[in-house]
């Protein structure tokens, strides 16, 4: 005890005499530092953020009704008065393009949001519960064999076409890769000591699982989510395009890219707007994926 | 062997019998009613009761479904509502433009993939492996319409290289057949190469780290045995399971792709069954393409076996 209090002021003396081998750390701090530690994430919130701008403040953005027919004004090319256009009914595609955002934003939020707690109560339950795990972890095989968007598909032609029965197709479409990811922690978790020395303590199975188990998941989950995000506006386009998703009135990204289907040859413009808002959307929400899994579990980073 | 062969193949029947079951289900299930929404908003109430009937919604479901299970076990997915043809029937006279797009677009996408994903994993940190890892990224995020319209815009209609509609068969020559399904099959393609090349590098970066590697090159091998044989023969069965797995993303593709090239296969079926709410021919095209999926990966359990020795549960 004495003597090392009398050798550490030693030790940081011997220390300021030392050459400088390595350079100083600089430790960048706020905003800037955060983009350059973590450049794939910032560049991915960047574009998202835009959207997000785009998507709330749509009306205030020199747009006009997106649903308002013109034919008088019918397939005009891009130009000042329209920017990016008019479709075959006469609507403006700057317009359309732009309240397209909030479908596309709302549905990929609302699936990650709703698959990704469906998922993980299912998750949860089927991995710590052992009785339980052989039932249900076939029931989502099962659900895993069909492919999710022709389960979507299957949805949606037996509801009303509505933006909210397009989350629920594919939310449900979603639910079995989240309840497989969280179950695959859960699994692993359950053989980790501080697991163990709860359940030796006499912890109940729900305090365990509550406390010990579901905040180790929540950082895969994050991850898992974003993809989901990702995905699900995709399948939204899709499901728009062929027409088995929003109510063709409703401006989504996909529905536009369906009016401009039968002109895409000679008036690509209507297809192409669309899709490059959809892409750099999707684009940003792997971005932030991307980013969270490096920064999350900096082991897959090198790895994937 | 044959033992795990015998289980594997029996263990494909419960999972069989589930997608079977959530698949009929499915009409039960569905907020709402759908006789009413399949009938349309114009429909009297006397055809909504018709199409109740067509669908065998008036009976209970173990009956239905027990009805209808054997049906299927007999070969048979139902009557079609709008042509009153058998759903086989349909699907028989589809599925051949729609067999050759997935064949030729996985053959594609694992001849250009595996190279890709092996070269990166080789120059892994070089500007060659950025370069692919950005591409995957964008093949994750560019839907598969808009690679679809983009090609065949570039391609097809201002440089004229490639058709850009429809569809030959194959009776009428190899290359008129491949050459219609170029596009498509590049398009179709895409996300399922950026997700098979980012496994390939992902396993190959583990695998060339392992001690093996060092003592083959050791011995004096040059690096495209080392990369292509002892390397990349053990980073195979995460490879090949990922191929499998990416099925499902090429059956959900191909309903795309057909409707942007207009090839008339079964996507094309399954888009006018939706505009027709023509619900037993969606039911048969679903199960159809689910038991396919289950089957694919099925194959792939068993090609396992002969790609590892050491899988003999």
């Amino acid at each position: 005890m004495n003597e090392s209090a009398t050798s550490m002021p030693q030790a940081f003396a011997q220390a300021a005499e030392m050459p400088d081998i390595l350079p100083p750390v600089r430790v960048r701090r706020g905003l800037y530092g955060f983009a350059w530690r973590h450049p794939t994430m910032a560049i991915g919130l960047l574009l998202l953020g835009i959207m997000l701008v785009v998507a709330i403040f749509a009306p205030f953005l020199g747009t006009d009704d997106p649903t308002a027919l013109a034919p008088a004004k019918r397939v005009r090319e891009p130009s000042a008065e329209y920017w990016f256009g008019t479709d075959a009914f006469g609507r403006d595609i700057y317009s359309r393009v732009l309240y397209g955002a909030r479908v596309s934003l709302l549905v990929g939020f609302a699936v990650a949001i709703f698959a990704s707690l469906i998922g993980l109560v299912i998750g949860l339950v089927s991995g710590y519960l052992r009785a339980l795990d052989g039932t249900v972890m076939r029931v989502m095989d099962g659900l895993m064999s069909i492919p999710p968007i022709l389960l979507a598909i299957a949805l949606m032609a037996l509801t009303r076409a509505s933006v909210q029965n397009v989350i629920l197709a594919i939310t449900i479409a979603e639910i079995p890769r989240v309840s497989r990811l969280v179950r695959g922690v859960v699994l692993s978790l359950r053989e980790q000591p501080f697991v163990e020395a709860a359940i030796t303590a006499g912890t109940s199975t729900p305090r365990i699982i509550l406390r010990h188990i579901l905040p180790n998941t929540m950082a895969p989950l994050t991850v898992q989510a974003t993809y989901i995000c990702a995905s699900a506006m995709i399948t939204e386009s899709i499901l728009s395009f062929i027409g088995a998703g929003t109510p063709p009135i409703i401006p989504s990204w996909g529905n536009i890219m369906a009016d401009g289907r039968t002109l895409w040859q000679v008036k690509p413009y209507i297809v192409f707007f669309p899709a490059i808002f959809l892409s750099v959307t999707v684009l940003a929400v792997n971005l932030l994926g991307d980013g969270l899994r490096d920064a999350l579990d900096p082991r897959m980073a090198k790895r994937l | 062997m044959l033992g795990y062969l015998l289980r594997r193949v029996l263990a494909t029947i419960p999972v069989m019998a589930i997608v079977a079951l959530f698949v009929f289900s499915l009409l039960y299930l569905a907020p709402g009613d759908p006789a009413a929404v399949i009938a349309g908003d114009q429909a009297s109430p006397e055809d909504v009761e018709k199409i109740r009937k067509s669908l065998g919604l008036d009976r209970p479901f173990l009956v239905r479904f027990t009805e209808w299970s054997l049906q299927v076990l007999s070969g048979d997915l139902g009557t079609s509502m709008f042509t009153g043809l058998p759903v086989t029937e349909l699907i028989g006279q589809r599925i051949e433009p729609t067999l050759s797009l997935m064949v030729v677009t996985l053959t594609l996408a694992i001849l250009v993939a595996v190279p890709i994903g092996v070269i990166a994993a080789w120059k892994a940190g070089s500007w060659l492996d950025r370069i692919v890892m950005a591409l995957a990224v964008l093949g994750f995020s560019v839907p598969v319409f808009v690679v679809g319209y983009l090609l065949a815009y570039t391609l097809g209609v201002a440089w004229e290289l490639l058709p850009v509609q429809g569809y030959t068969p194959i009776s009428r020559g190899f290359w008129p057949w491949l050459e219609n399904l170029i596009l498509p099959a590049i398009a179709l393609g895409f996300v399922y190469i950026a997700l098979i090349a980012r496994i390939t590098r992902a396993t190959m970066l583990e695998v060339l780290s392992q001690d093996y590697i060092r003592s083959a090159r050791a011995k004096g091998l040059s690096e495209r045995p080392v990369l292509f044989v002892h390397a990349l023969k053990n980073a195979a069965v995460p490879i090949v399971t990922v191929i499998g797995i990416g099925v499902a993303l090429l059956i959900g593709g191909a309903v795309v792709t057909e409707s942007v090239f207009a090839i008339p296969g079964l996507g094309r079926l399954t888009i006018d069954a939706i505009v027709r709410r023509d619900y037993p021919m969606i039911q048969g095209i679903v199960l159809m393409f689910s038991f396919v999926y289950v089957l694919v990966n099925l194959a792939v359990d068993l090609i396992y076996v002969a790609l590892d020795p050491r899988i003999r549960y």
